[in-house]
């Protein structure tokens, strides 16, 4: 089941991370982090970017390091749930750089 | 050549016959109605699962008959407004929790345990009480429509229309109390799922050797788990603001509608998935035995049901674009509802794949699949369409969405399970089928359906939105709409010819051979009609398909017959299915039907409103688990039992990863995203929601220091469940449960003292939060508290010894959670005073 684990690792990543942004999204919003400055503009989108590349990081150390020792087909479903993962994150989440966060 | 060091030796043949008869007779139902009652079997039970939601289809579509009657003219005078928003919304609730849901259910019930070369699933008795529960709320779902008491605030129940004060009266108690009583048998059936695919396989049968429909099954099962909790808590919820005005979702004390919505589509997108990914199961069995050659692209389809499990969770709010919902979380949404487009792809094109690489053979099966390519692949289309915002705020609520829906669902599972009844019906039957009847109406299903909905997409986009039940003003959508009215007979007639088509078959046709399709998954490997055990003795290693049906027939794999007059099954370990123990299942009983029926006392209480009465219902269910209880376990130690030659296993009560106890982790991951759900639910009135900071609670060191008793009185119950299993053979175990019980009775008694100082929960949705915390702590406490009380009695009764461990692990498992989550609650509740 260790295997089983591996295979679901990066989609896990991806789920905690929209799960956590989609969280900081609102949060964000509620306590109205967009009219607090920060060095680097208002506070809101440089957290939620900074989220999603910390995010993105944790899926290329999945895809360097997250591998398994099985059979072929094990390890070919490994490596597919560790891109599954990366990928759905790079692609949902990219919003965070791409249009305002409570507008 | 070396040996495989995970060969088993074969048994010795016996003489099929004489196996057959031992067999049938301690698997069969007992005769006569009393008998059938009391059936557990998965065959039964599968069986009356995808009868009885056939004929809630039926239900369903006649109910769309007479929408669209109503809707062929301009001013229809066929059903008044107030019939009319009952109707479609008894169509729609009907179709989802009384058709597609309990058809999946039982078409996994029936067919797993064949397929993954078992002889029944892993719970039979949570089979048969999921399906009582499933009969017993359907009736009460249908039988306000003959009361004229029908739920009417559309398949979804928003707030506040469905709210108290516009919808007085029970319609609405109707549909929350019973779908959520109706979804007893969907969470059943999922743990039941999980763990017959996990640990009841075939010796032998890795995770990555097993057919593809265990796949979809393990998939389709997991979002069960996660993806019924949101809506279950959010009919808790609404019936609690309903019946006893807790404000969760009222905005002048703190609530917010739009909570609602958010639990209701975390259920109700990944149900889409829930219901496809079975049909797509069905699909990926039947597409290469028809194309006379194997699956393409075994894994990429494993990974691409693994990318739709994960990101079905990812749209729910694409359903709610049009509410006001911030630019950057409809991108969120709008991402990912066009990105599930590829792994749905990715499985359409190994579909394409393995038809090109083979021999297609246009038998009625295939008839229904090419049905399904060409409804399925325009519904996906449009739905692509619907994921991007834009188009989505002029479609929304048109019948552009109607149409939609209907291109997917019965695209996606009408289709596939129509070839899947007529791919599997000699196996229920033992007939052949009787020619050209299932082609007519193939053809007729096929016409009807397009004709209906594919202009349906002209009409919404015409503007006409959904719901209504007249349209004087606009003479431009009548032609539409009586064209569809029309394709929507002509659907019916296909329908109808069908299910005479099963019944011929059923009633007249000719008697069938074995494996009649030629089929290669061990489904096929035994006599026609299916016998009630499956197989008189269990496939080894690499014997996997339907070419073992003789020596399996004749004993010669693993376990053969029931030397012992029990119901032996192999429980195998859950990725190499390497043989781990034997399980002795449950024979028939009418304890489900009784607990059901305990559990509907409840339900029907609530619905006539008699909450005083409530706690006899509940005495009634504590004392129905109590005997489910007294069923299980053993007084005595068993020498291992002979498998096969060399391989001797314990039986289940022996070994502590039992099937009961692989279970109990599956069901509290549904319980844990219950919780998680309503953690969510306390963030997001917290955060968004209007109206607060609530008034002062005036809570103070009083609470606190009461929960934290709690929490420390919970945590020696914990001590005590792992002495109670540690010292089992000892006195001090006997003693450790017996102080286990005690301190599971001191914990509600100290939560009952935290609940006390509470402020009143009508007051603001802060405080309702507050109890609903509190209360899902308090019945925690009560589960606990019977399972320490098991033990307790395992322990005097001489369930258990140095091998036996009783109900302990189960109870340890339950201790741990209840005191997790109670933490959390005190926790939220102590940052809340102090925030």
């Amino acid at each position: 089941m260790i295997w089983m684990a591996r295979v679901l690792a990066g989609p896990i990543l991806w789920g905690a991370l929209f799960s956590g942004i989609y969280g900081l999204h609102g949060l964000g919003c509620g306590l109205d982090w967009p009219t607090r400055d920060t060095p680097l503009g208002a506070l809101h989108p440089p957290a939620m970017i900074a989220a999603w590349l910390l995010g993105l990081a944790l899926h290329a150390a999945l895809i360097r390091w997250n591998r398994a020792s099985g059979d072929a087909r094990q390890a070919m479903l490994v490596r597919a749930g560790n891109w599954i993962g990366a990928v759905a994150s790079a692609v949902t989440l990219f919003p965070v750089i791409a249009t305002s966060t409570c507008g | 050549m070396t040996e495989d060091p995970h060969a088993i030796a074969s048994n010795p043949p016996q003489k099929a016959l004489p196996l057959h008869r031992q067999m049938d007779r301690i698997w069969s139902d007992l005769p006569g109605w009393r008998g059938s009652i009391a059936s557990v079997n998965h065959g039964t039970i599968g069986l009356r699962f995808m009868a009885t939601s056939f004929l809630f289809f039926s239900i369903g579509g006649v109910l769309a008959m007479l929408i669209r009657a109503q809707l062929a003219t301009r001013d229809g005078a066929f059903l008044d407004t107030q019939l009319y928003n009952q109707i479609f919304t008894m169509h729609g609730s009907i179709m989802m929790f009384l058709f597609a849901i309990p058809m999946l259910e039982g078409l996994a019930m029936w067919l797993l345990p064949k397929i993954l070369g078992a002889r029944d699933m892993a719970f039979p008795r949570l089979g048969a009480l999921g399906y009582w529960c499933y009969l017993f709320g359907g009736i009460i779902i249908l039988s306000s429509l003959l009361f004229g008491v029908a739920p009417d605030g559309g398949w979804f129940m928003y707030v506040p229309l469905s709210g108290k004060t516009y919808t007085p009266g029970i319609s609405a108690d109707v549909w929350l109390l019973g779908v959520t009583f109706v979804e007893i048998s969907a969470m059943a059936a999922a743990v039941e799922i999980i763990v017959t695919i996990l640990r009841l396989r075939a010796a032998g049968m890795a995770l990555t050797r097993m057919p593809l429909m265990g796949w979809y099954m393990l998939g389709t099962a997991a979002m069960m788990l996660v993806g019924f909790p949101p809506l279950i808590l959010g009919s808790i919820l609404l019936e609690l603001e309903r019946a006893f005005d807790w404000p969760f979702f009222d905005v002048l004390r703190g609530g917010d509608p739009m909570l609602w919505q958010h639990l209701f589509w975390l259920f109700g997108h990944p149900e889409v998935y829930i219901i496809f990914l079975p049909a797509a199961g069905v699909l990926s069995t039947i597409i290469p035995v028809f194309a006379r050659t194997r699956i393409l692209g075994y894994g990429a389809i494993v990974a691409a049901i693994v990318g739709l499990v994960f990101l079905s969770f990812g749209l729910w709010v694409h359903h709610m674009f049009t509410v006001g919902i911030p630019h950057m979380a409809l991108a969120f949404f709008s991402a990912a509802s066009a990105l599930v487009a590829v792994p749905t792809s990715v499985q359409i094109f190994a579909w394409i794949g393995t038809m090109w690489a083979g021999r297609v053979e246009l038998r009625l099966p295939m008839l229904h699949v090419i049905g399904f390519f060409a409804t399925f692949v325009m519904g996906g289309l449009t739905g692509v369409m619907l994921a991007m915002v834009p188009f989505n705020w002029q479609a929304h609520d048109t019948h552009f969405v109607v149409a939609h829906l209907h291109y997917v669902l019965v695209g996606g599972f009408v289709f596939p399970i129509l070839a899947g009844i007529t791919y599997w019906m000699p196996m229920i039957s033992g007939r052949f089928r009787v020619r050209a009847l299932g082609e007519a109406a193939f053809w007729l299903i096929f016409l009807g359906f397009h004709g209906t909905f594919f202009i349906m997409h002209l009409t919404g986009l015409l503007g006409m939105p959904r719901r209504v039940d007249r349209y004087p003003d606009n003479p431009e959508w009548e032609w539409l709409n009586l064209v569809s009215s029309i394709g929507g007979m002509v659907m019916s007639v296909g329908f109808a010819l069908f299910v005479l088509d099963i019944a011929m078959q059923w009633l007249f046709g000719r008697r069938s051979h074995r494996n009649p399709w030629k089929a290669q998954t061990m489904d096929w490997a035994m006599a026609l009609p299916a016998p009630s055990y499956n197989f008189a003795s269990l496939a080894g290693p690499g014997r996997h398909d339907a070419s073992v049906t003789l020596p399996l027939a004749r004993g010669e794999g693993l376990l053969p017959g029931a030397p012992r007059d029990r119901r032996e099954v192999l429980v195998t370990e859950p990725g190499t299915g390497r043989p781990d123990h034997v399980a002795v299942l449950p024979g028939n009983t009418r304890l489900p039907i009784w607990t059901a029926a305990a559990v509907g006392s409840f339900f029907l209480l609530m619905l006539a409103g008699l909450y005083w009465a409530t706690p006899l219902a509940i005495l009634l269910i504590l004392w129905a688990g109590w005997q489910w209880g007294g069923l299980m376990g053993s007084r005595r130690d068993a020498e291992p039992l002979a498998v096969a030659p060399g391989l001797a296993l314990h039986e289940h009560w022996q070994v502590r990863n039992t099937l009961a106890y692989s279970g109990t982790v599956t069901l509290l991951v549904a319980d844990a995203t219950l919780y998680a759900s309503l953690l969510f639910g306390v963030a997001f009135l917290t955060v968004i929601a209007p109206n607060w900071p609530p008034p002062e609670s005036g809570l103070g060191w009083p609470v606190l220091l009461t929960g934290a008793a709690a929490l420390l009185v919970m945590g020696l119950g914990l001590v005590a469940s792992l002495l109670a299993e540690a010292q089992r053979a000892a006195p001090l175990g006997r003693l450790a449960a017996l102080a286990g019980v005690a301190a599971a009775g001191l914990a509600l008694l100290l939560l009952a003292g935290v609940a006390w100082q509470f402020d009143d929960p009508t007051r603001h949705a802060r405080d309702a939060l507050r109890a609903a915390l509190l209360g899902y702590a308090g019945f925690h406490g009560v589960v606990t508290l019977m399972l320490a009380l098991r033990s307790l009695a395992d322990a005097r009764q001489g369930r258990t010894s140095t091998m036996r461990r009783g109900a302990a692990p189960v109870w340890q498992l339950f201790q741990a959670f209840w005191l997790g989550t109670s933490a959390l609650s005190l926790g939220v509740i102590a940052l809340q005073e102090i925030g």
